[in-house]
């Protein structure tokens, strides 16, 4: 099966030279490239790729920006050629990067833990026909930044979204970075079979719900699995038992 | 020097017989001990390493308790050798003036013996800024010169790489261009300063490099005065400010932008100019590490006449300027 992909870099000789190693490789296609952030953005949303190998510094917005205001990111290999910051970032959170100049052996192996990490997914029943635009499957993944943390987080991983302000919190693991997207915008994207809109302020993952106990004014009170407790508003109780007595 | 002082106290206050030279004899003899058991005693407690009010409490208090202790055992030790029994006074007025004039002596001692620690460590401290200050400065200058980002090594590296295919000539040209820059950087350690000729040298390779980078995002322009081109110039300093200039002005625009180089002579100063296109937005640090230690390295180099600013111009574009004073030996 043959991967779409997207070079994003500002020169266009580094995308040529990548091109050119990604020649041996026959399982990807290279459908577009792009010169700067905001062309990849719009490629990306137009093309939709599995894979795309985007540079850190670029002219305008970094590479870095550009993942935090995708819907849902695809998967990524980084190329840079020094930088201190964003390999400490990768270091930490163990995503996958390319040193420019690139070794063929790193670019080969980076492309088979893709396949692997591919493959484990739909292995476990990860229904991946074709990916629609709109609703988020529990198997996207967004790309989350704070300071200078940076993860990739499977929708399945997240316990629960808080409004704040302007910015969403967004629970995972040990980690609650924000996000600068609204919960009504997260909500419609959001597969509503498994995210619940419990009140103004939450949304839950239904399958991260550990207890749930009656509440003031008929309301509910949820226990998520990370211990955060979150009210379900009365109007939005009734919703929330006629979808758990199915 | 114990005995010498001692021996002048004694001649200058008692009248020297011979009774008194067995007395002066014990005297000193107990001097030499006391001293170092003294001395012994102020290193043991640490007094000289603290505060002022500290020490001087201290220097009496040791003061106090060895003039007792000398004061004391003086009397015993006469008493029992019996040296001076035509002297009939009562022992107790004995033992008081005997720790008196201990105490005399101790405290100048001790008083000497503080002064010369006191200028000592002050001494010492002095040395020491100064030493550090010399270092800090050396530091400072090392890393400003030989400062070549290591993300433009790899960007032209892999420029290059990409180049081998596409234009073998310009792949062989921009190998040599790499390689007189890193030399450079190499050599910024044991040059203080060069002819502007060389440094533009410097400064061309740098920008061919970049070039095949940043292709028609960059535009340069040179305006330089042909009889400034022997000016001695601080070594990679014009390379600095360029490689700032690209990374500020050029490389964060998406349309990329011009650098413009100039030299010229401006009422008796040397001007080195490099524009960019772009705004300092306000976000300049005028304390930086950068400006700061480039204007400490010009007025170390030329004095201090000369300057260094950066500057936004009527035109949008970013202005770094050095001022370096004309010699006319």
């Amino acid at each position: 099966m043959t991967k779409k992909a997207i070079i994003i870099d500002d020169e266009r000789l580094a995308r040529n030279e990548l091109r050119k190693l990604l020649g041996d490789h026959s399982e990807i296609e290279i459908i577009a490239e792009a010169a700067n952030a905001e062309e990849g953005k719009q490629k990306i949303e137009e093309l939709q790729p599995d894979l795309i190998f985007l540079d850190i510094q670029m002219p305008g917005k970094t590479g870095f920006d550009l993942l935090t205001e995708l819907e849902r990111a695809p998967h990524v290999i980084f190329t840079t050629a020094y930088d201190e910051y964003a390999l400490k970032a990768f270091e930490v959170n163990a995503l996958d990067y390319l040193l420019k100049p690139v070794e063929p052996k790193r670019l080969a192996d980076a492309l088979l833990k893709m396949d692997n990490i591919d493959e484990k997914e739909n292995s476990s029943g990860g229904d991946q026909s074709i990916p629609q635009r709109g609703i988020l499957t529990d198997h996207d993944q967004v790309f989350v930044k704070d300071g200078e943390r940076c993860w990739f987080v499977k929708l399945a991983d997240i316990r629960l979204f808080e409004s704040v302000g302007n910015y969403a919190k967004v629970y995972f693991s040990n980690n609650k970075p924000l996000i600068l997207k609204s919960l009504n915008a997260l909500e419609e994207r959001l597969d509503e079979k498994v995210f619940f809109r419990a009140n103004r302020k939450h949304i839950v993952n239904l399958r991260m719900i550990e207890k749930v106990e009656p509440y003031f004014n008929g309301g509910l009170l949820l226990e998520i699995k990370g211990g955060e407790k979150v009210e379900v508003s009365r109007r939005q109780a009734v919703k929330f038992k006629e979808m758990m007595s199915l | 020097m114990f005995l010498l002082i001692n021996t002048f106290f004694a001649v200058t206050f008692e009248k020297f017989n011979v009774a008194l030279a067995g007395r002066l004899v014990v005297f000193v003899g107990m001097g030499l001990l006391f001293s170092h058991l003294m001395r012994a005693v102020i290193i043991r407690l640490g007094i000289l390493s603290r505060s002022l009010n500290e020490q001087i409490l201290g220097f009496l208090a040791v003061t106090i308790f060895f003039a007792l202790v000398i004061g004391g055992l003086d009397s015993m030790i006469t008493k029992w050798l019996r040296i001076d029994k035509d002297r009939e006074i009562s022992g107790s007025l004995e033992l008081l003036s005997n720790t008196f004039i201990a105490f005399v002596y101790l405290f100048l001692w001790n008083m000497i013996y503080f002064i010369y620690h006191y200028i000592e460590k002050s001494r010492k401290q002095q040395f020491d800024t100064l030493k550090l200050q010399a270092l800090v400065k050396e530091l400072e200058l090392k890393t400003i010169k030989s400062h070549i980002n290591p993300h433009f090594i790899f960007n032209a590296l892999n420029s290059i790489r990409a180049l081998i295919d596409e234009n073998p000539a310009r792949a062989r040209d921009a190998i040599t261009e790499l390689s007189n820059i890193l030399r450079s950087s190499m050599q910024a350690e044991n040059i203080e300063t060069v002819p502007l000729l060389r440094e533009l040298g410097i400064v061309r390779d740098y920008l061919a490099l970049e070039h095949i980078r940043f292709e028609d995002r960059l535009k340069v322009e040179y305006d330089i005065d042909e009889d400034t081109l022997n000016q001695p110039v601080p070594y990679m300093m014009l390379q600095t400010l360029v490689e700032n200039a690209i990374k500020h002005g050029i490389s964060k625009n998406v349309n990329g932008g011009i650098i413009r180089i100039i030299s010229d002579f401006r009422n008796d100063h040397h001007e080195l100019i490099v524009r960019n296109t772009g705004k300092l937005n306000g976000g300049v640090n005028k304390e930086g590490f950068g400006i700061q230690s480039t204007d400490n390295r010009l007025s170390l180099l030329f004095g201090a006449n000369a300057k260094f600013e950066i500057n936004d111009t009527p035109e949008n574009m970013v202005e770094a300027r050095v001022k370096i004073p004309i010699h006319t030996y």
